[in-house]
């Protein structure tokens, strides 16, 4: 197991922030810590990290406790916030990051890679929300680790430079583990090959990107037909458009939509929320 | 991965994000020289005798600045940042990222000490020959350290904003009240009488001992306590803003 979290609880004075949570990654694996604001991601996050303390439980990585500078050297971290000194120009943070680890990537790779050429040498001061989320990115991958924790990679983006980043990443996260939170459902199912579903400090669902598809209910349907705009959530979103086309009858502005985050996390607490 | 590789590389940075600031390396590197210029020079020019008390007045005034804002103002301000937080993560240990502290504040501190015994050797007869210069770098260097752990109680005992001013506050009043702007003897008869428990007034009386001004013995008797208060305090802070913010 790469990294391992078992039976964690934290409590933030009297808010309970993880309720005796479990997951893993395991080889091969990329795992999306997928939750609302205040779920817990971060905590749980954190304390597999070791920057903070559980209350009960333990985390561990590569079987051993993550403060250990050894077990460190294996992961590469994105920080959430990217609040770099403004004065260190982005070369020299790549170079910095990357004069930690063993075998770490070559500077014009991690530059090109993440398309910072031809901002290597603007200082951090000076760059813009995306620019300075692709280096916090780029970081984390410097140092060319097997464990790559990135906490909201794309938190504050538009949808493109979401969608470019996770290309970027993509490629990036072969060979080896990576875990990532996210707000995002649709993120968590295109990215990652497993899922793990945080709640107000509870794990509701750990499985396949297809196995929570299955649990979080049925798509809905919208088109312009004859008499003006029609919405149905039928039992199967592919067999009523089927159907609909084969009727010949004109419509337009079809939109078949997947639940948002709040409707499937109706679905999956059930009546108890 | 060597330690003594990363400490190159944590000093770098924090050396290259503070020079990078006028705002912070002028009035840092600049100040003590000029005080002196102003406000001793025309005595020091005289005599040999006054120029080398002052000019070791005033490198004590010089590293006491640095310590106090390098580490008081520079910790307060830097602790709840989020580099901070990813720093952490980093596969460093916490020696080193204390170390590069240590080792940036000495560059600027001997920088500016430097400055000031620049300006004092081309404009005043200081006879200080090279074996007591040798001495007042040693004893800048061992007197600087309950100065910086006092910067490192502020930085974690005060918020962001109420370093710098008390950063200030205390940098001008101890520097006035241990009688390195005029000498102690010049000093009204109430703060006189304080003086001499002052850390600063012992760091001149340390410094001084070398041109046989004061007893260096009760000087470094009097820093050691103050090395031992502010240790503590230093290491009580660090410890509570570790409880609150990482656990």
């Amino acid at each position: 197991m790469i990294l391992e979290l078992k039976e964690v609880s934290k409590a933030y004075g009297s808010i309970q922030a993880l309720r005796r949570v479990s997951f893993s990654v395991d080889r091969d694996e990329i795992v999306a810590l997928l939750g609302p604001n205040g779920a817990g991601k971060t905590t749980a996050i954190e304390i597999a990290l070791g920057l903070r303390s559980a209350d009960g439980g333990s985390a561990t990585v590569f079987g051993e406790s993550p403060r250990r500078t050894a077990v460190r050297r294996r992961i590469g971290v994105t920080p959430q916030d990217s609040g770099f000194p403004d004065m260190l120009r982005v070369a020299e943070i790549v170079e910095f990051v990357a004069a930690h680890y063993p075998d770490p990537m070559a500077l014009s790779d991690v530059l090109s890679d993440f398309g910072l050429e031809e901002l290597a040498k603007r200082r951090a001061g000076t760059l813009s929300g995306g620019e300075s989320r692709r280096l916090a990115l780029a970081l984390a991958f410097a140092g060319n680790p097997e464990l790559v924790v990135l906490d909201e990679p794309t938190t504050g983006l538009d949808v493109e430079s979401r969608r470019r980043l996770w290309r970027t990443l993509r490629t990036f996260c072969r060979d080896r583990c990576v875990i990532f939170t996210t707000h995002y459902l649709e993120e968590a199912e295109v990215n990652a090959t497993r899922v793990v579903v945080l709640d107000r400090g509870r794990t509701l669902f750990d499985g396949e990107p297809e196995a929570l598809r299955a649990r979080v209910g049925r798509r809905s349907v919208s088109y312009v037909g004859a008499n003006g705009r029609v919405a149905v959530r039928p039992d199967d979103a592919d067999e009523y458009v089927r159907t609909l086309v084969r009727s010949g009858n004109h419509f337009s502005d079809l939109e078949v939509t997947r639940p948002s985050l709040e409707e499937a996390f109706l679905a999956l607490t059930g009546a108890s929320r | 991965m060597n330690d003594v590789v990363l400490l190159r590389a944590h000093t770098r940075v924090g050396f290259l994000d503070l020079v990078r600031w006028p705002g912070y390396v002028v009035p840092t590197l600049l100040f003590p020289a000029m005080f002196y210029v102003l406000f001793d020079l025309p005595f020091a020019r005289r005599h040999a005798g006054i120029a080398n008390v002052t000019t070791l007045a005033f490198i004590a005034f010089a590293v006491v600045g640095v310590a106090l804002y390098q580490f008081g103002v520079g910790i307060a301000q830097e602790r709840g940042r989020p580099w901070e937080r990813f720093l952490r993560t980093l596969p460093a240990p916490t020696a080193v990222r204390f170390g590069a502290r240590i080792a940036t504040a000495m560059i600027f501190g001997v920088l500016t000490a430097c400055l000031v015994a620049v300006v004092a050797r081309m404009l005043t007869p200081i006879d200080l020959g090279w074996s007591q210069w040798t001495l007042v770098a040693v004893y800048t260097l061992c007197g600087g350290v309950p100065f910086v752990l006092m910067g490192i109680t502020l930085g974690y005992w005060t918020s962001p904003r109420a370093a710098v001013p008390l950063a200030t506050a205390s940098n001008l009043l101890l520097a006035y009240g241990g009688g390195l702007w005029m000498p102690p003897d010049d000093l009204p008869d109430f703060v006189a009488k304080i003086s001499p428990y002052l850390p600063t007034r012992q760091f001149g009386d340390l410094l001084w001992s070398v041109t046989g001004y004061a007893h260096a013995g009760p000087a470094i008797a009097g820093l050691a306590v103050y090395t031992a208060i502010f240790a503590l305090a230093a290491t009580l802070g660090y410890r509570r803003d570790e409880q609150r913010r990482y656990s």
